[in-house]
């Protein structure tokens, strides 16, 4: 508790959310400030400077989405969540293409929420552009053209699967933080798979041989028994 | 519209007025009615092949009219079809809702008014279960609709390996505590063909089917996936012995959120076999069901996917 208190802005339209989330991430150990539309959002960042957003995608008169074009336009890198409407594929890829750090589908559970918050609160390096908005990762030799869709290791493009792509995008741009199965699902699938796990560990299995990586003394993935992955080389980001 | 029937008229009977035309020309204008007269001569012939003509195009298009109010009175009762199907559905939605809704309302009240701290925390339990149902719904609901925007995957898959993965995904589910599930696999000559698509698609059609028959059978009946292939289709089947379906409830139980008289009070979002459905015929598969509540008892669903060609 020595450190000073977070802030926290929390933009979401509908009341019965925002009077429920407030209190929960003030427990938390958060200061939350909260706004109604996107507009007061773009101004509350301006005046209170938080430490993290969390923007709904539908609100009146500005919507979170264009409310993070602007703040980006405008060089401004807070971390951002973005808390998207409906559980499209077409969503989560202009979520990344706006330069939002997380996303979460609503409907989510508010521990789920808070776990995000704090994980990408650990990896915002303040004032900087994140490794989300990035659209050429590297980590070593690995190459990660995201809007190309491709990776290469060494300058030798990888033969996988878009699936695969998505989970290794997801990955490098949470590097050094564990990414539960649950998670990587809802990310890069969209759904909840009923033998989700599974179906998780299929696409790792194609993506660690494409990667060459030994799943036994891993240099890119490792796996945390029980709780999910981790990317484990350092990531840099570009344009 | 009228316009065009009566010129259409016209030139049906074109034949026939050039024909009596040509007999009357052939003949002379000033001699005897010809048809009394009856002869074969080249009018007469005319004549005659006017006539037949005639009728031959008249019935084409009376024939065609047919096809066409046919067509249409098809098109309308497939419309209203639709329409009572949304209706349909949208009656059930409100019914699986109306439920978890009333729970957690009555859970909410307990929680407002109750003093004690277990019965508070089991009326928080039994909202968060309320919810829980209503996300599961909202989900499958989500995974419908998402099913006719996404794009498909378009792999070789292997379906050996899928159904191994999805029957232990699914007995491995603590309700069902490692139930056994007989998978059987036709092994020679080998390989098995692939079949190409959405693998995680094609593994939660499977899951479905293999999870519903593991939830409508007891530890003492048996649950069997076998899959076959005759070099142009592959044929997986997902059988069990359980209390099987009556046969009333049959014809609709892929349809969304359709209960059958067995089905109620069973846990589920009641979209599963839906999107079973859904998912096989994007493959450009078929699905069937048959099942008998009599001795011997038990379901079959047979799922036909074409095999991928080379």
């Amino acid at each position: 508790m020595a450190r000073e208190r977070m802030t926290l802005l929390l933009a979401d339209d509908d009341h019965t959310i925002v009077d429920s989330l407030a209190p929960f991430l003030e427990r938390a150990g958060f200061k939350v400030l909260v706004v109604s539309n996107g507009a007061a959002a773009l101004e509350k960042v301006q005046s209170h400077h938080p430490d993290l957003i969390v923007l709904d995608v539908l609100m009146p008169r500005m919507d979170g989405r264009e409310t993070l074009r602007r703040l980006r336009h405008a060089n401004v890198w807070t971390p951002t969540i973005l808390l998207t409407q409906v559980g499209e594929a077409s969503e989560r890829a202009l979520a990344l293409e706006e330069g939002a750090d997380d996303y979460l589908n609503k409907p989510f559970d508010p521990h789920e929420l808070l776990a995000r918050v704090r994980a990408v609160l650990r990896r915002a390096r303040p004032g900087e552009r994140s490794l989300s908005a990035a659209w050429l990762l590297t980590a070593g030799d690995l190459l990660l053209d995201r809007r190309a869709r491709r990776a290469s290791v060494k300058g030798e493009p990888l033969d996988l699967t878009p699936k695969a792509l998505s989970v290794l995008e997801y990955l490098m741009t949470h590097p050094d933080e564990v990414v539960s199965r649950e998670r990587l699902l809802t990310a890069v699938w969209g759904w909840e798979y009923p033998a989700g796990t599974r179906t998780v560990d299929t696409r790792m299995a194609e993506l660690r041989r494409a990667l060459d990586d030994d799943p036994a003394s891993p240099y890119y993935i490792e796996t945390i028994s029980g709780e999910g992955y981790r990317f484990i080389p350092s990531v840099h980001g570009e344009g | 519209m009228v316009k065009k029937s009566w010129l259409v008229l016209f030139l049906i009977a074109l034949p026939l007025l050039s024909g009596a035309f040509v007999s009357v020309l052939a003949q002379g204008f000033f001699q005897p009615v010809p048809v009394l007269v009856f002869k074969i001569d080249v009018g007469m012939v005319a004549f005659v092949a006017g006539v037949i003509i005639t009728l031959l195009l008249l019935s084409f298009y009376l024939g065609g009219l047919r096809i066409e109010r046919r067509s249409q009175r098809m098109l309308e009762r497939a419309l209203k079809e639709a329409e009572l199907g949304r209706r349909r559905f949208l009656r059930r939605l409100d019914h699986e809702i109306k439920n978890p809704l009333t729970g957690l309302r009555a859970a909410l009240v307990n929680l407002q008014e109750m003093r004690g701290t277990e019965e508070r925390q089991r009326a928080a339990a039994n909202a968060s279960h309320a919810v829980d149902r209503l996300s599961r719904l909202l989900a499958d609901l989500r995974k419908l609709s998402d099913l006719e925007e996404r794009s498909l995957e378009n792999l070789p898959v292997d379906v050996p390996e899928l159904l191994q993965e999805m029957v232990d995904a699914a007995r491995s589910l603590p309700a069902y505590g490692n139930r056994e599930v007989n998978l059987l696999i036709s092994r020679v000559p080998s390989p098995f063909p692939t079949v190409r698509g959405d693998r995680d698609l094609l593994g939660v059609a499977v899951y479905n089917l293999v999870e519903n028959a593991l939830k409508f059978t007891t530890a003492n009946e048996s649950v069997e996936v076998r899959a076959l292939e005759d070099g142009r289709t592959i044929v997986v089947e997902v059988a069990d012995s359980g209390g099987g379906i009556p046969a009333e409830d049959l014809s609709n139980i892929f349809e969304e959120l359709y209960r059958g008289s067995n089905a109620r009070g069973v846990d589920g979002s009641g979209l599963g076999l839906a999107l079973v459905r859904r998912i096989v015929a994007l493959h450009g598969g078929e699905i069937e069901v048959r099942s008998r509540q009599e001795e011997p008892r038990g379901t079959v669903f047979t799922v036909r996917l074409p095999v991928s060609k080379r």
